[in-house]
């Protein structure tokens, strides 16, 4: 009966922009993910790890 | 030759002609020295954007852990299982975030021209593991046995028909699609994965464009 019931939900909602239509879902699906690629281009990285860490734990 | 306390002679056992000798060069040949697991990476991987790649390996492995437990309880099981339910959802949240990190992935690879520095096999490998993933995910939806993989059989045939990959790919044949997603895409698929990370390895993380232009 589950399976039937997501039938009765019926169509998502649709976004139409001319020729492009794309479902609400699919759209913030995507706007995220590229929220998240431009987080790790921006976000610093922790440090402590690394060649970088390596060399400053030798100088002290 | 075998001496009288039956140690091998150093010639018997780096003899050419013997498969064994020559398959155990190849796999240690696979990777340098010390980087087939390292624990120290150059500098510039220090960011978010190389950490896309290993989240995908991550979300790889709860898919084939999460596919083994369904493939225990069996393709209905779902349907009337709170937990056959869970580990199903468990199981499709996975590969949606196996595809997203591995978009990510793609995204920050190709901005960096990840084929440089004779990277193309790596970066060839990524594109095939994307295409069989797609193919592996695809098989999945047409094994739900419900409506929607009906729906999906139905839209698709005629595309994979008219391709003549029909003979042997049925998407109107529940049976074949399921044994196609738990066995034949599953092998292919970890084997590229196998294939992409010793050539990663192999040739280490690609550079940024700026730190590569500097060295």
């Amino acid at each position: 009966m589950r399976s039937l019931s997501i039938v009765a939900e019926g169509p998502g909602r649709y976004i139409s922009w001319g020729v492009v239509q794309i479902s609400v879902a699919n759209l913030t699906i995507i706007v995220a993910m590229v929220i998240l690629f431009v987080l790790a281009l921006v976000v610093p990285f922790p440090s402590g790890h690394g060649e970088e860490a390596d060399q400053e734990r030798r100088q002290k | 030759m075998t001496t009288s306390t039956g140690a091998k002679s150093a010639a018997e056992t780096t003899d050419p002609g013997n498969w064994t000798n020559r398959l155990r060069g190849r796999v240690e040949g696979l990777v340098p020295p010390g980087q087939a697991l390292p624990d120290r990476q150059p500098i510039y991987v220090a960011s978010w954007i190389y950490v896309f790649g290993v989240l995908t390996l991550s979300a790889l492995a709860v898919v084939i852990l999460s596919g083994c437990v369904l493939a225990i309880g069996g393709v209905q099981w779902w349907h009337a299982s709170s937990l056959g339910h869970y580990v199903n959802s468990v199981h499709l949240w996975s590969v949606e975030l196996f595809f997203g990190f591995m978009v990510i992935h793609l995204w920050g690879k190709f901005w960096m021209a990840a084929w440089r520095g004779k990277r193309a096999m790596t970066w060839i490998s990524g594109v095939l593991l994307f295409g069989i993933s797609i193919g592996t995910s695809f098989t999945g939806f047409l094994s739900q046995t419900n409506f929607s993989a009906q729906w999906i059989a139905g839209e698709g045939k005629d595309g994979i028909n008219s391709t003549g990959a029909g003979a042997f790919f049925n998407v109107l044949n529940p049976g074949q699609m399921l044994t196609w997603h738990v066995v034949l895409l599953p092998l292919v698929v970890v084997l590229i994965v196998l294939i992409h990370i010793i050539q990663v390895r192999r040739h280490g993380v690609v550079p940024p464009l700026d730190a590569d232009l500097e060295g």
